[in-house]
């Protein structure tokens, strides 16, 4: 590793150890820990929200699948996108109003219980473990490639710094991190994007020119159907990625970092803007790529194409870009897993031990102390399996994540909202039912199941790698078959009024009788 | 009170409805097209040199911020109706 590269990295690790210092002396209450006091403004926290959601399998994958095949890479960056409209239509407001820390908080003001808030606290911290792993595993076979650290110190390294910000600077330290990440990511990409643009004398049609000679695909290249050749998984992939955003634990609670609904929809707007020129600057990285490197340099660097950005930024600027874009790569990933460990802390501490645990009687100060210990907990034993999965292909948890979330969090935060009748067996079969169903057809899929390498050496069952269109019906219908199966518990009208009546305008129920 | 909320609830559903409708028909419709219609998606469009692939692709990104802007602006039509049945609470 050169000097130029140990600077930028020793500049970001002081940079954010500085931010969770300053937030450590704010965040000496739960409130403060968990949700930074709603203290972010609509703005922040829509930078936040994008610091959370754009990580670097989205940094550096899409730019890689952008270079090699051409329009159908762009497709999933839209479904990323417009997933953000449902968040912020359907689930955004309510959650906001009924919740305090954690998604369990949302459903239990509907229906309380311990059943329920296991179940919640459970799919919060899967969804989050499942989905931190093969960041931590991804971010270090990164780091081993473009700063040739060994892939053990590099998972040590990140996995030590996210545990740090969130065990002492706890939301407000993850959040400041996501909020610098952001500003650097979109800082650098445009930079690069400049770049490229003046490789070419600002003209567009010599760009693509140059792709077409780039590419093996020639013409081709800008039409479908390179990523995507069957339709039913397209359509799949296409439904999971526009339903997943809105069951993602750990980008719901950031609903909570802001004062009021209004701010919640100021976060939202601003985090569509922010990614939408996000993707729109991966799209230009990634014909780049393929116009000034061409297709065989950056296939042999890396075949799954995940070192584009950076071949890139060494092509056009040498070294010293390319030290600067590997240290945005590597603020995206620490920013992300701290995201996912605050997510999954509050599952752990705030549901299981304040609520369930000690019966919502724990003090301020035991509470801190158990999401302190929480968080260094996770922090740990995440750090562990990253290391120990360094030889197996773990990528699939990314989609795997996607759905569980679309097909379990999402249809039990809609009908909870939403459907009059819904009730707790009703919420509690749908959890299992979407959680049960991703996790069967993804060891059924071809993930698992594959001749040709697969931990189950024989022809896949299902032969979709993403079986959303299929997990998400049946989340729906487990919690409608619990609901109308178990007519024997009915939730009074009124009491669904009142509950509705605070999901849609904040008014606490009880209010008018004092 | 009641009125109120039933009319705020109305109008949230007047918007939200055929929002999301739409939205889903728009958003839908990009895959559905490229896999019934792929020939006609790789016909340039009106913009030289675009294919219509191209170009409904890209509408999705100021589709997406032009209906959250319109949900913004709606929003705050029914933030002030909430307010009206805050201040009835009150009475």
């Amino acid at each position: 590793m050169n000097l130029t590269y140990f600077l930028f990295l020793i500049c970001i690790i002081v940079c954010t150890l500085i931010i969770t210092y300053w937030a450590a002396k704010r965040s000496k209450t739960t409130n403060r820990f968990y949700t930074a006091a709603g203290s972010l403004t609509g703005f922040q926290n829509g930078m936040a929200i994008a610091g959370d959601f754009i990580s670097a399998a989205s940094f550096l994958g899409i730019v890689g699948t952008i270079a090699i095949n051409g329009y159908d890479g762009f497709l999933y960056s839209i479904g990323f996108l417009v997933s953000y409209l449902i968040v912020l239509f359907l689930i955004a407001e309510p959650v906001h109003r009924l919740g305090t820390y954690s998604l369990g908080d949302v459903i239990c003001s509907r229906f309380p219980g311990n059943k329920m808030r296991w179940l919640m606290a459970i799919g919060a911290f899967m969804i989050s473990i499942l989905y931190m792993i093969p960041q931590l595993v991804a971010s270090g076979f990164l780091l081993r490639l473009l700063l040739d650290i060994d892939y053990s110190i590099s998972v040590v390294v990140i996995g030590g710094l996210m545990t740090i910000y969130v065990v002492f600077g706890g939301m407000v330290a993850t959040s400041w991190v996501q909020i610098v990440k952001t500003v650097v990511l979109m800082s650098g990409t445009f930079l690069l994007s400049l770049i490229v643009f003046s490789n070419f004398n600002w003209n567009v049609a010599d760009l693509i020119e140059q792709v077409k000679e780039g590419t093996p695909l020639g013409d081709q290249f800008f039409f479908p159907g390179h990523l995507f050749d069957n339709p039913l998984e397209f359509l799949s992939l296409q439904l999971a990625l526009v339903l997943g955003t809105a069951g993602l634990p750990h980008i719901l609670i950031r609903l909570f970092t802001v004062r009021n609904t209004l701010e919640v929809r100021r976060s939202l707007i601003s985090s569509t803007w922010i990614i939408g020129l996000f993707y729109l600057m991966t799209l230009v990285l990634g014909l780049g790529t393929v116009a000034l490197l061409g297709y065989q340099k950056m296939v042999a660097a890396d075949p799954t194409g995940n070192l584009a950005a950076p071949l890139l930024a060494k092509e056009v600027g040498g070294d010293f870009l390319l030290a600067f874009i590997s240290a945005i790569a590597f603020t995206t990933i620490v920013a992300v897993v701290a995201g996912l460990v605050i997510s999954a802390t509050t599952a752990f501490s705030h549901d299981i031990y304040h609520h369930i645990i000690k019966k919502g009687k724990s003090t301020e100060k035991e509470q801190l102390r158990a999401a302190r210990w929480t968080a260094l907990g996770i922090g740990f034993i995440s750090t562990l399996f990253a290391l120990r999965l360094e030889t197996i292909n773990v990528t699939f948890l990314v989609s795997l994540t996607f759905i569980v979330a679309a097909s379990s969090n999402f249809p039990v935060l809609l009908l909870t909202i939403y459907w009059k009748k819904f009730n707790q067996v009703g919420a509690i079969s749908g959890m299992v039912s979407g959680l049960a169903a991703s996790l069967i057809l993804v060891v059924l899929g071809p993930h698992i199941m594959n001749p040709d390498g697969g931990w189950i050496a024989r022809e896949a069952v299902i032969s979709l790698h993403n079986p959303g269109i299929i997990a998400i019906p049946i989340g729906f219908l487990g919690a409608y078959l619990g609901t109308i199966f178990s007519r024997n518990q009915p939730q009074s009208e009124a009491e669904y009024q009142r509950f509705f009546k605070k999901s849609q305008t904040g008014i606490r129920p009880g209010s008018e009788s004092s | 009170m009641d009125e109120t909320f039933q009319k705020l609830m109305q109008e949230k559903k007047r918007f939200l409805l055929p929002a999301l409708i739409f939205l889903f028909i728009f958003y839908f419709m990009l895959p559905l097209s490229l896999i019934f219609f792929p020939e006609a998606m790789n016909q340039t469009s009106f913009v030289s040199g675009v294919t219509w692939g191209w170009l409904y692709a890209f509408m999705q990104i100021p589709m997406t911020w032009t209906m959250a802007w319109i949900y913004h602006i709606k929003s705050k039509r029914f933030d002030r109706i909430v307010e009206e049945i805050k201040r009835e609470e009150l009475l």
